[in-house]
């Protein structure tokens, strides 16, 4: 077996247990049962001036086993750390669906009227997501940490070689293909590569067509998609190629509230998790665009579309969309004077724009002069 | 002209039989009625109106009800009843059975006694009807525990002269051990009419006499049982002396004629309850300043007094009325008691709660009275919109005119949400009032008028009442709630036994849990949560066990 993944199961298990055996001596000296977790509330969540990414406060709620309205979550948390770390003991990888599945059973009992009553420990996935969150704060360890997987989702290509496993993998000789990022993205050893920066497309289409056309080799770079909002694994990738390797991030949405949203999440993480930004955000990631002002340009800058084609490509905003970007001005990281300036731009002209618009005008137009031409200028938000 | 001056003039009997609505028996549905009152108020008299009467393992009264004849004359069909009703009460005399059935008594006690009988004649007023209607004679057969015979007499009323007429007679020796009394008679009826007013008389009468087994067999032969529930039987009403505060000018003319009393001091001292030298020193001295026609003193004899003018006579009631005296004594007085009525009402509904309590003896315009109120709540009784209101009045029913009566006045004027009643509720209200002069609306007696005294005690016992009924769910909802708590708890303990276990466990060691495993945490956790329900221990670890025993 995998070194790594051993060491990995051995931690995980003794924090498991360490957090939760003090239960079994409270039982046996009669004491009250309660847990202990962070909150995982927005109240409880705060951006770390220095890091620059979104953290935890120190808000805790105690969940007690002989409060009628907290039992059932108490059960849950319980039946949810003992799954995941018989587990982990046995050696397995179970998915978040296993762990739904596992865990899953109905309970028997009588009512105060004596009939039986039947009650699942869990209903629906979303139940036992929410209690295998409440288990990473309260531990303090990731999901992947404790060899949890979830689906894959985002991909790679680009000139590197790296290990996962027992494999090398060459990420530039997969055809027209890529990398699944892998679940466990920590045990990855990025082994050489010839880059110089890092491009995250948020659609899987367009990250196809940038492959296709060559992009990532004409401009060396390694490029990535998280087909949409990124999973954990793609986030934590895209902050060890920053951190570890010290490549610039680009990230390329659509020109909306959902795109920056998604920017957002690379960035300083995502607010109902916000308790993994430590190690999955990434606070230097880089705002390419699509921006306000590429659409209808500004003072000094000339639009990279012309009026016929705005004209053709501009999607009107909808209300939901206006209700977001009220919404995300509220956040201190969007509060800054280019941010700024990109949010009113789009409240005035209710106007919003896809990256297909761009491949519309031209792929090449979008590969070889908007993106080159934007890096080059530095004309990215931070 | 007063009742007692027409009386006198046209001979009590032919009065009664000449205006039979003052007795109750204008119609043949209402006379049905009218009888089985009667005969079942005076079968109850005689079971517990008398030390002997008490002395019956099973107190027992029969009733039975058989049309025996159709009849078409000028005025139509006309359909004849036969009504028996046999107890096995006290008894009757064979001297006495005459007067008691067949003569009008204008009884010349003045003495108060809280009394059944709503009309003073009785059971007359019934042979009267009768024999207006068709019958052949009232049949009574009685005996008592120290006869040897049972005797038999069948009479008639002569009413001109008021006198019993003696149609039959007859005596047999004893055969076994019953004594009692037994009455028969025949009368036009109107028993579908009739049907449904004496069914609820019987069931309410059962539920103030719960120490009696009745059974009622209708003409159309389906039998009724309404079962002895309840062992104790109420010490009887007694006679007691009247109140001065309690007394008319007729009966004071009365009581003054019948005194052995030498002078009117003594009189007030001997005739009244509550007067004694002091205060009868103190009325005379008031009717000396007030009486101007005759010269008062307390020497005088009561024959002179009577020879005032009436107006004199009247500013002596006036006098009593107004002086001061100790309230009039209730232990004369019968009530059923707290414990019978709790329980009859337990024993008639079902409930999942009931209560009973006896307010303090009181008077009002020198009548003693007491009020006593049951309430009973859930169980087998059906939501209702407002209280069902059972009233009572020296332990006999009062079925009509409900919402003339001071209880239903009382009960209305209750805000029950106060004591956690929302309805439709299944709530059942009690008020018994006995008093040696219950004070009724109007000539039906079927209503009780808003005397402020005893408005006042129903009012007071009702919310009293009340409050136990509050306290009772309020204790109820918090067991249920603490039953929910433990419910909502426990449910998880064997899961979580079993989580804790496979953590307790060491990777080192490790093997899969084994069925059972986790007992010792179980047993931990359910003395855990035991000990926090808020029930008490031991019943909070059943509560707990309870939820758990599934297989």
């Amino acid at each position: 077996m995998d070194k790594v993944d051993a060491e990995a199961r051995k931690r995980a298990a003794a924090i498991l247990r360490e957090k939760l055996i003090p239960l079994i001596k409270d039982l046996k000296a009669g004491e009250p049962l309660k847990l202990v977790i962070p909150k995982r509330t927005l109240s409880n969540t705060m951006l770390d001036p220095e890091k620059g990414i979104l953290i935890l406060k120190d808000e805790k709620l105690e969940r007690h086993l002989l409060d009628a309205g907290e039992a059932r979550r108490f059960m849950q948390t319980i039946l949810m750390a003992s799954i995941i770390y018989q587990a982990l003991v046995e050696n397995e990888y179970p998915t978040i669906r296993d762990l739904y599945y596992r865990g899953k059973h109905t309970l028997q009992y009588r009512d105060l009227e004596g009939k039986v009553r039947e009650e699942n420990t869990w209903d629906e996935q979303q139940e036992s997501d929410a209690v295998l969150r409440d288990i990473e704060v309260m531990t303090n360890l990731l999901r992947e940490e404790m060899l949890i997987l979830s689906k894959e989702k985002g991909k790679m290509v680009g000139d590197m070689r790296i290990r996962s496993g027992p494999d090398v993998i060459d990420l530039s000789k997969l055809g027209h293909g890529a990398y699944a990022i892998e679940s466990t993205p920590d045990f990855i050893e990025f082994l050489d590569y010839n880059a110089e920066f890092v491009l995250v497309v948020e659609k899987d289409a367009v990250f196809q067509q940038l492959h296709r056309i060559g992009f990532w080799r004409q401009y060396k770079c390694l490029l990535i998609t998280g087909a949409g909002q990124p999973d954990r694994a793609t986030r934590r990738l895209v902050r060890r190629l920053n951190e570890e390797l010290g490549l610039p991030v680009y990230v390329l949405t659509d020109s909306d509230p959902y795109g920056w949203n998604i920017y957002s999440v690379f960035k300083v993480g995502s607010i109902t998790l916000s308790y993994e930004s430590e190690r999955l955000a990434t606070p230097k990631a880089r705002f390419l665009g699509v921006s306000m002002t590429d659409i209808f340009g500004d003072k000094k800058k000339k639009p990279y579309l012309t009026e016929e084609e705005r004209k053709n490509f501009i999607i009107k905003a909808k209300d939901e969309d206006i209700k977001r970007a009220q919404d995300l001005q509220k956040y201190s990281w969007f509060q800054t004077p280019k941010w700024k300036k990109e949010i009113d731009l789009f409240l005035e002209k209710r106007a919003k724009l896809e990256i297909e618009a761009l491949v519309g005008k031209g792929l090449k137009f979008l590969a070889y002069k908007y993106l080159p031409e934007k890096i080059q200028t530095g004309d990215w938000i931070e | 002209m007063s009742e007692e001056k027409k009386y006198k003039e046209m001979g009590i009997a032919r009065f009664f039989a000449r205006y039979p609505e003052l007795t109750g028996y204008s119609s043949p549905q209402k006379a049905l009625y009218q009888t089985i009152r009667e005969l079942v108020e005076n079968s109850l008299d005689a079971i517990d109106g008398h030390e002997e009467g008490r002395q019956v393992a099973l107190p027992l009264i029969k009733v039975v009800i058989e049309e025996v004849a159709i009849v078409h004359d000028e005025e139509g069909k006309k359909v004849m009843c036969r009504v028996t009703a046999e107890d096995n009460g006290v008894g009757v005399p064979p001297t006495v059975i005459a007067n008691a059935f067949a003569k009008v008594l204008y009884s010349s006690k003045y003495v108060t006694k809280q009394t059944r009988g709503m009309y003073g004649i009785g059971v007359k007023a019934a042979v009267m009807y009768s024999q207006a209607t068709g019958g052949s004679g009232v049949d009574v057969i009685s005996t008592t525990s120290s006869l040897e015979d049972v005797y038999w007499r069948r009479l008639k009323i002569d009413l001109e002269k008021n006198e019993p007429i003696v149609l039959g007679t007859g005596s047999w020796r004893k055969q076994g051990s019953w004594r009692g009394t037994r009455v028969s008679m025949t009368m036009e009826c109107d028993w579908p009419r009739a049907r449904q007013k004496i069914i609820e008389y019987f069931q309410k009468t059962s539920i103030i006499a719960p120490y009696v087994q009745m059974l009622f067999l209708t003409p159309e032969k389906e039998l009724y049982v309404f079962p002895k529930r309840a062992e104790k039987i109420p010490d009887p009403p007694r006679e007691a002396k009247p109140h001065p505060h309690g007394v008319d000018v007729e009966t004071f003319k009365l009581m003054l004629r019948e005194t052995k009393a030498r002078t009117f001091k003594q009189f007030l001292m001997k005739e009244f309850q509550s007067v004694g030298e002091k205060s009868a020193r103190a009325i005379i001295r008031e009717a000396k300043k007030r009486i101007k026609d005759k010269d008062i003193s307390g020497d005088i004899s009561p024959a002179d007094l009577l020879q005032a003018s009436d107006g004199s006579l009247a500013a002596i009631v006036d006098i009593m009325k107004t002086l001061r005296f100790q309230p009039p004594k209730s232990k004369y007085l019968s009530p059923l008691g707290e414990d019978l009525v709790k329980a009859s009402l337990i024993s008639t509904f079902n409930p999942e709660w009931a209560d009973a309590i006896r307010r303090s003896p009181r008077s009002y315009q020198g009548h003693p009275f007491i009020v006593e109120l049951g309430m009973a709540y859930g169980g087998h009784i059906e939501p209702m919109n407002e209280p069902l209101l059972l009233r009572y009045a020296n332990k006999v029913p009062l079925l009509s005119a409900e919402k003339e009566d001071v209880s239903y006045k009382v009960m209305m004027g209750v805000d029950w949400k106060q004591y956690k009643v929302t309805f439709p509720a299944p709530l059942v209200i009690l008020v018994h009032v006995v008093s040696t002069k219950i004070p009724y609306k109007s000539m039906g007696k079927e209503s009780i008028s808003e005397v402020p005294e005893i408005e006042q005690e129903i009012r007071y016992g009702l919310l009293e009442l009340g409050r136990r009924l509050r306290e009772y769910l309020s204790e109820k909802e918090r067991r249920e709630e603490a039953m929910n708590r433990a419910l909502a708890i426990s449910k998880y303990l064997p899961e979580i036994a079993r989580g804790l276990k496979i953590l307790e466990k060491e990777p080192r060691s490790w093997t899969p849990l084994e069925p059972g495993e986790e007992r010792d945490l179980l047993e931990d956790l359910i003395k855990l949560v035991s000990r926090h329900v808020h029930l008490r221990d031991q019943q909070g670890e059943e509560v707990v066990r309870k939820i758990l025993r599934v297989k």
